[in-house]
């Protein structure tokens, strides 16, 4: 199911056609040797964890002593008991929906911005892709301090334009918020992505729309929009994935406060796993991994699934 | 395209085609105007996206006293330059740059060599089983790294591995999936008649590829590296997991240390910081710059092509 987004370039599909494999050896230890460091990859870091989270999810464990089974507790009081679970996943939920679509529509509109030949598009490429670079640690402290209300840049901004302040990181109602917006700095990492999907639509497509009539706003809707979606899929999904296992923002900027309104499920995860305050709960820890790969995997599965009806797929196209 | 036919209507004026220009439309911006402010918002989003960064280094040579006085000045009254000697001091930076450059060296030449060979073996090799192979490392891109985590944790323990760079540099040797996929992808593209002369030749496939292929990939080899550098580079999770003891920290536990002390604390050295992150920062921007073509092309293909 990934192979069909994921394959999305026709130079590889024509290169790969199954005809001319056949002018390959088969050759069955040579390959197999070739590719057996990702196979103990596989077995090591995705089999082994998948199989030994599973059962480690039934079990009341400290991390050094040996795993006590005791069925489904740690679900039951997961979902029945923990004061902060439901509220942990809603805020998780929350940052993806509004963050992901953010990060897509900047992203976006920035590589739309700079698809021009104009002397100098360069340099503005470089500068918007420039934090995506920088190490999140280092960013994210810088941040912190910006955003500091008392002495941070951004308040001493707003105050110097006669606006309202506001305490940023430090209130349970603009921490989240706050983070979203530090979080659309990194957004030419998209940017990136969607400028390289916009160079590969071909040109003879805009010349046709030209002689058509077709002005800018309709090209970008019914040649650009459709040429990207394999890209819109793939970027969704990768960004999905990545803003529910959120994580460094949380620990660096606010751990989890004020009044657990930044606790996102995966510093929860990590809080509840690997505490230093108090006896680290690793087998309820690994119960909310599950609940959250879970969780990840459906909405995976659904954004592939509806995907069909607005992915533009080149060999439907052809037939 | 008959979609396409409508009636005309006023177009955006950034084609260069020259028949457009004559064409009676009305509501029609001059070229010079829209390609003007085409730059003047350019150069705003660009001001805003790099005063921040400009803001941070404004900070590090400055004054114990200038850093707190509010208003803030963005050109510090002073320079003082001993801070970005005193500052990395604080934690030991040198001691915690050696960490953060063996493990990132050391990962990023596993997850080359790795990548390498795994995607020459899925692209180019014909073996029972390589299609299911190939969907399987790529489906594992969508697995969620944190459920590994607590497994990994209890199996590097059991290894006598727990705290140390281990389980850092380990998994770079045993293949990274995007970039197993990016790589098959990059040996794809290349004609299979150059196997097929080499073999006439003569020549076995890891000949063929440390030989043949090596050279003609030399694009995709550092693109991964750079990318793989930069991740270990920045990469918190892992070493604040894996890690428990002071000297084996990497740069970014001990940046976040240093940053995590401040919590609570009336006097802030702001200023001492900031000069450590520059320090922090700055192979990654000589990087950067070095590599620039790399860094844009290697996630762009992920979007686009391989070119």
């Amino acid at each position: 199911m990934a192979d069909s987004a994921l394959l999305t370039r026709p130079a590889a599909r024509s290169v790969a056609a199954p005809g001319r494999r056949r002018h390959l050896t088969r050759n069955n230890p040579v390959g197999y040797l070739f590719i057996a460091p990702a196979i103990l990859g596989f077995a090591l870091f995705v089999v082994y964890p998948l199989i030994m989270s599973a059962y480690y999810s039934l079990t009341q464990w400290n991390g050094i002593t040996t795993p006590k089974f005791v069925g489904f507790a740690n679900y039951k009081y997961m979902l029945t008991q923990d004061p902060v679970f439901w509220k942990s996943v809603g805020l998780t939920v929350i940052f993806a929906v509004i963050s992901v679509p953010l990060s897509l529509i900047f992203g976006l509109a920035l590589a739309v911005l700079l698809n021009r030949k104009f002397r100098g598009v360069k340099i503005f490429r470089t500068i918007f892709f420039l934090p995506v670079v920088l190490p999140s640690i280092a960013v994210l402290t810088m941040w912190k301090y910006l955003f500091d209300p008392q002495f941070g840049l951004a308040n001493q901004a707003l105050s110097w334009l006669h606006l309202p302040t506001s305490q940023w990181l430090s209130s349970a109602h603009s921490a989240l918020p706050t983070i979203i917006l530090i979080g659309l700095w990194g957004v030419g990492g998209s940017m990136i992505i969607f400028l390289a999907g916009l160079q590969n639509v071909p040109d003879e497509l805009y010349e046709a729309a030209k002689l058509d009539g077709a002005n800018g706003p309709r090209s970008f809707l019914h040649i650009t929009m459709p040429m990207i979606t394999p890209i819109l899929l793939l970027q969704l999904i990768l960004q999905i994935n990545a803003a529910f296992q959120t994580f460094n923002q949380v620990a660096i900027l606010t751990q989890g406060g004020p009044d657990n309104s930044t606790d996102l499920l995966m510093y929860k995860i990590y809080s509840d796993g690997f505490s230093s305050v108090n006896t680290p709960l690793m087998g309820y820890a690994t119960a909310e991994v599950w609940f959250l790969f879970i969780l990840v995997m459906i909405v995976t599965a659904f954004t592939f699934r509806t995907s069909s009806m607005w992915v533009y797929n080149a060999n439907d196209a052809r037939n | 395209m008959t979609t396409l036919a409508t009636h005309p209507t006023p177009t955006f004026s950034d084609s260069p085609d020259p028949r457009r220009r004559k064409s009676p439309m009305s509501v029609r911006v001059p070229m010079h105007v829209s390609r003007l402010s085409w730059y003047l918002l350019c150069v705003v989003l660009a001001v805003s996206m790099i005063f921040p960064l400009v803001w941070m280094l404004s900070i590090a040579p400055k004054s114990d006293g200038d850093i707190n006085q509010l208003p803030p000045d963005v050109i510090p009254h002073k320079f003082i330059w001993s801070n970005f000697v005193d500052g990395p001091e604080q934690i030991n930076f040198l001691h915690l740059l050696g960490n953060t450059v063996t493990i990132t060296v050391l990962s990023t030449i596993g997850a080359v060599l790795s990548s390498m060979l795994v995607g020459y073996g899925l692209a180019r090799v014909d073996f029972a089983g390589r299609k299911v192979w190939f969907y399987l490392f790529t489906c594992s891109i969508f697995l969620p790294a944190v459920v590994g985590i607590i497994p990994l944790v209890r199996f590097y323990i059991a290894v006598h591995l727990y705290d140390s760079w281990w389980p850092l540099i380990l998994p770079a040797f045993l293949g990274n999936p995007i970039f197993i996929f990016l790589a098959r992808q990059y040996y794809q593209t290349i004609p299979y008649s150059i196997d097929e002369a080499a073999t006439i030749d003569g020549a076995g496939h890891w000949r063929i590829f440390t030989r043949i292929m090596f050279p003609l990939t030399k694009p995709l080899w550092i693109t991964m590296a750079v990318l793989s550098f930069q991740g270990a580079w920045n990469d918190y999770l892992s070493p604040l997991i894996y890690l428990t003891t002071d000297n084996k920290y990497p740069l970014s536990l001990g940046m976040a240390e240093f940053s995590g002390a401040f919590a609570g604390v009336a006097v802030t050295p702001y200023n001492f910081y900031m000069a450590t992150n520059f320090w922090y920062m700055l192979p990654l921007l000589v990087l950067f710059f070095l590599a620039q073509r790399y860094f844009m092309s290697g996630l762009g293909s992920l979007g686009g092509g391989t070119k």
